[in-house]
């Protein structure tokens, strides 16, 4: 029901282009782990090399401690659920999610019962003899989780599944697949570029970049203490300021040459690195925070975005003494 | 000029359907002649032709040669536009081409050339030659409805049974033909309609059992008769019964 997957030293190739360059990864069994990056980082390239529909050109996969090399998508003990669903438009729901179970030589009633069951799970009761097309694409959705997870696979791979609903029932099949998740137990490995959705149901975030694994870690730690300026960045909104020679426009750093990195919510009117006067240069409200620049006169050629408290009351020109409660430091 | 509009309307489909409409009226003709002046309704020439076992087994093996070549040239024309349009192969676009080509050659030069492939090799004529030729002659067609009705939409659902446990045989089957099916019945139905009224080819390639244009063929050296019209009213009921299957399928795939 659940197996972990070891992918070492892997490297794949289409043409001239590397998509993926000698990538090591270790998943325990039962880990939620999504795979974020954006576009042509690999991510995807590494999911269906997990799910057997290409072979690496070099390194090996093992599932359950398996070596996969040769074995074919229908014989491996993974099961996908595809973006645009890739449901059977010709079959009700029932035979949707029976039809891995029919593969396997299940009986007809047993098959109907267990897709019922299914459907039961990812909440759609009662709705086994519909067809694909009179549902919604969230409900179209939860029918290719039930169908792939009918046959209870070791791991489960999500290519983007969340990628094509609306911000809303995302957020809120985000939740749900992370609940399903810890119910089956199933290794789940997901696919996404909206680093928001990985923190919000990962166990362990793999951030890639360009072919290689840039980051990897809790939600908290890849956000809080990323081990790479790209993770940094893609994980949210980060202001990187150049240090030379542990030398910084806010006074000595421990360590040499490289950039200090500081989130915007971390600055604030107080904390342990002072930042000195600085001037607002702009600010806007975002209900939730309030956004402004502003350029530190220690360095005034830098502009740093910060999120002041919603109840501040600033305005540009102004001039603010700022700290910061938390921040990275990267060695170039 | 609303008019004029109408009348035009109403000519261009005289124009096309007037013959059939003589046709088949001139079929219930009381009388020895197929020609004006009409001298009254009768079923006798049906009657007629519905006794006649010549014309009624080459009926019958229209009907066989129409059925076997089109699920034929069907199943043929599905299996290589899957391939084509799944797998990358070396000069598909020649590939496709030449699977096409067929049908801008004339149906007499087809049959000629058969006809000697069928005598250098030694094959007797039959209703089975005659097959052949209607295969070569909807296998393009079916091909090429097939391929043109493959889309990215099939391609992700034949994914996702492979990796549910499909076979090969059993995503052709269950998943890709099924969601093909609007345009593999009228790639069928098409077919049978071409098979079925099809003449040249089977005039060359059959020798002792022939399928009915052929038998009709022989019917008119000795003189127009309402006979022949009723027969040629059978034809045409048959081939207008496959068009409408056809549209049937076809409308209710555009839904």
């Amino acid at each position: 029901m659940t197996a972990s997957v070891s992918i070492q030293s892997v490297t794949q190739t289409y043409g001239a282009a590397i998509a993926l360059n000698d990538v090591s990864l270790d998943i325990a069994a039962g880990e939620f782990v999504v795979l974020l990056g954006p576009s042509g980082c690999g991510k995807t390239t590494l999911l269906n090399l997990i799910g057997g529909f290409a072979e690496p050109v070099a390194g090996r996969i093992l599932i359950g401690g398996r070596d996969m090399a040769g074995v074919g998508p229908a014989q491996r003990p993974t099961t996908t659920v595809f973006q645009d669903y890739a449901l059977f438009p010709h079959m009700t729901l029932a035979q949707n999610v029976g039809f891995g179970l029919r593969m396997r030589g299940m009986g007809r009633d047993q098959r109907r019962a267990k897709a019922e069951e299914m459907l039961d799970l990812v909440g759609l009761p009662a709705k086994s003899d519909r067809r694909p097309h009179e549902l919604s694409g969230g409900q179209r959705q939860r029918v290719a989780l039930a169908r792939a997870l009918a046959v209870a696979p070791d791991v489960l791979l999500l290519d983007e599944p969340l990628g094509a609903l609306d911000l809303k029932l995302r957020r809120a099949m985000q939740d749900e697949l992370k609940a399903i998740q810890r119910r089956v137990g199933t290794t789940f490995v997901h696919v996404t570029h909206d680093q928001e959705e990985a923190m919000a149901i990962a166990d362990r975030i793999v951030v890639m970049n360009a072919g290689k694994i840039a980051d990897l870690g809790p939600p908290r730690q890849v956000y809080l203490h990323p081990q790479s300026l790209f993770s940094a960045a893609f994980m949210g909104e980060i202001n990187q300021i150049p240090v030379q020679d542990g030398q910084s426009p806010f006074g000595p750093i421990a360590g040499a040459t490289g950039t200090l990195l500081i989130r915007p919510e971390a600055i604030g009117l107080s904390g342990t690195l002072p930042l000195g006067p600085c001037r607002i240069l702009d600010a806007a409200f975002f209900g939730t925070h309030l956004r402004a620049h502003v350029a530190p006169q220690a360095a005034p050629d830098l502009c740093l975005t910060v999120h002041l408290p919603p109840t501040s009351t600033i305005t540009a020109g102004e001039v603010l003494t700022l700290a910061a409660t938390d921040f990275v430091f990267l060695e170039a | 000029m609303r008019i004029l509009s109408w009348v035009y309307l109403c000519l261009a489909y005289a124009f096309v359907f007037l013959p059939v409409v003589v046709l088949v009226v001139f079929s219930f003709q009381d009388g020895r002649l197929p020609v004006p002046p009409f001298h009254g309704f009768s079923l006798q020439w049906y009657e007629k032709i519905l006794s006649d076992t010549g014309l009624m087994t080459a009926l019958w093996h229209s009907a066989l040669v129409a059925f076997i070549s089109s699920a034929l040239a069907l199943v043929m024309g599905f299996l290589a536009a899957h391939a084509l349009a799944r797998v990358r192969l070396p000069g598909s676009v020649l590939l496709r081409g030449v699977l096409i080509a067929p049908m801008t050659v004339s149906y007499l030069i087809i049959a000629l050339g058969l006809l000697t492939l069928f005598n250098q090799t030694g094959i007797k004529l039959s209703l089975w030659t005659a097959g052949i030729g209607h295969v070569v002659i909807n296998l393009p067609l079916c091909f090429a409805m097939a391929y043109a009705a493959m889309g990215d939409h099939q391609k992700t659902a034949e994914r996702a049974a492979r990796d549910l446990g499909a076979t090969e045989a059993q995503v052709l089957w269950l998943i890709s033909a099924p969601m093909l099916a609007p345009a593999l019945a009228a790639a069928f139905f098409l077919s049978v309609t071409f098979s079925w009224d099809e003449f040249i080819i089977a005039f060359l390639l059959t020798r002792f059992d022939v399928t009915l244009p052929v038998e009709i063929w022989s019917m008119l050296r000795s003189g127009l008769s309402p006979a022949t019209n009723a027969v040629g009213s059978l034809v045409f009921l048959v081939s207008i019964t496959a068009v409408v299957a056809t549209e049937v399928f076809v409308l209710r795939r555009a839904k």
